[in-house]
């Protein structure tokens, strides 16, 4: 099926065969590599993204109903070589371990943001509860959703409780 | 990886309906995906055709009329269902349980009619309509039947859908409008996870609804008992109706022991309106 999608304010289309993921869709149809493959089930939330605004797992999702859609990827987040403020925060932070789980982390907290611009820690862990980081630097990631937040002035860098 | 297949989407309940009638057997319904893509990838299998639902116009929307209550049609989200001020101010523990699923990305996708398509015994939604005494509208091109979400269930993953059949609302009686009620679901961690045992409890017009999750191979319900059974007799009716298994997740006289201390915890806590 011939899918029409708008990525991080790009518009594209392309065929893809009618049993591809979204996921496949971006990374072998688009080229768009960043968002991740973990678990391929909806457990892990690696392969987050923002579809017509809600955060999905592009596994769980096929190409053909992603036909028409708004999408936002990694890839449309650091603009012109310049890391975006969660980018720049997670970096500040040591939110980044090994890597893996990060776009999909940023893409579940740009869209969580947009709704509670002020969460509070338990709000910001149940926001992430759908992506896993293995490596389990979450207090870096809450800390760093922290900083762009404005609530941690103040405080030092990894103050962990 | 997916095995291949093809994807069609109907425009309206007619041409669904044709379609099941034709192909049924070799159809796979798709609503929000987050069980059924699940599904076929760990199966390694693949039906002939996927049938996404959710271009149907029809199958959209969450409606209450007085006369009969709350209706939830096929593309109603989990998340969309937690965004219901209606669902809120009339049915809260439908919101309770949606809360309770998945994670946020699978919320904005996982759909209540799908959850309890699934059939899996742990299904979160299936608890909270089997408490609120909920039935499922099922169509074919045969017509139109209605069965009680307490009859809805035959097995794992069984239900008595047809292969040209399917759900297309489910429905929370208007007498259950404004029920107290409240859920409580065992995991292995605080974030997202299945349940090991769930309860979900509600109090309402004198009556007692139990219906639980996880231990047995449906979710099941208690019978209707006074809203002022003694815990005792309400612990008694539910071992009664439980058959929790050994798994990979839980032991039975776990499961067993917590559905237990959370009948006497939502006995305490649930007051009826």
């Amino acid at each position: 099926m011939r899918i029409r999608v708008r990525v991080n304010g790009r518009d594209y289309q392309q065929e893809a065969p009618d049993h591809w993921t979204l996921l496949r869709f971006l990374r072998e149809g688009l080229g768009l590599t960043g968002t991740k493959e973990g678990c391929g089930a909806g457990e892990c939330g690696a392969c987050t993204i923002i579809m017509d605004g809600l955060t999905v797992n592009s596994c769980l999702v096929l190409a053909p109903e992603a036909d028409g859609t708004v999408i936002e990827t990694i890839e449309g987040e650091a603009v012109a070589g310049e890391l975006s403020p969660l980018q720049r925060a997670f970096h500040k932070h040591h939110a980044v371990q090994c890597g893996f789980c990060t776009p999909a982390m940023i893409l579940s907290i740009k869209a969580f943001l947009r709704t509670n611009p002020r969460p509070t820690v338990r709000e910001i862990q149940e926001a992430i509860e759908g992506n896993f980081c293995r490596c389990t630097g979450y207090q870096q990631i809450i800390e760093a959703v922290q900083e762009v937040t404005g609530q941690r002035e103040g405080q030092e860098e990894l103050g962990h409780a | 990886m997916l095995r291949p297949f093809f994807y069609v989407a109907p425009r309206t309940k007619a041409e669904l309906l044709g379609i099941l009638r034709d192909e049924g057997p070799g159809s796979r319904l798709l609503a929000g995906g987050t069980d059924v893509l699940a599904e076929l990838r760990v199966a390694g299998k693949a039906p002939k055709q996927v049938v996404d639902i959710k271009k149907v116009e029809a199958f959209q929307g969450i409606r209450f009329d007085p006369g009969e209550g709350l209706s939830i049609g096929p593309r109603v989200t989990c998340a969309d269902v937690l965004a219901s001020p209606l669902v809120h101010r009339e049915y809260p523990l439908l919101a309770t349980a949606a809360a309770k699923l998945g994670s946020p990305q699978l919320r904005n996708r996982a759909t209540p009619i799908g959850n309890i398509c699934t059939a899996s015994p742990c299904a979160d939604m299936a608890a909270a309509f089997l408490a609120l005494g909920a039935w499922t509208e099922i169509e074919s091109a045969r017509g139109v039947r209605r069965v009680e979400v307490k009859d809805f269930f035959v097995g794992v993953k069984q239900t008595v859908v047809e292969p040209d059949e399917v759900v297309t609302r489910v429905v929370v009686p208007a007498e259950m409008a404004g029920a107290a009620g409240d859920m409580e679901k065992l995991k292995r961690i605080r974030g997202h996870d299945l349940a090991l045992a769930s309860v979900a409890l509600v109090k309402h017009g004198g009556k007692l609804h139990v219906a639980i999750g996880s231990c047995a191979p449906t979710p099941v319900v208690l019978p209707v008992l006074p809203v002022d059974a003694p815990v005792d007799e309400v612990k008694a009716e539910a071992l009664k109706v439980i058959r929790p298994i050994d798994d990979v997740r839980a032991s039975a006289e776990y499961r067993t022991f917590m559905v237990q201390v959370f009948i006497e915890r939502l006995m305490a806590r649930v007051e009826p309106q």
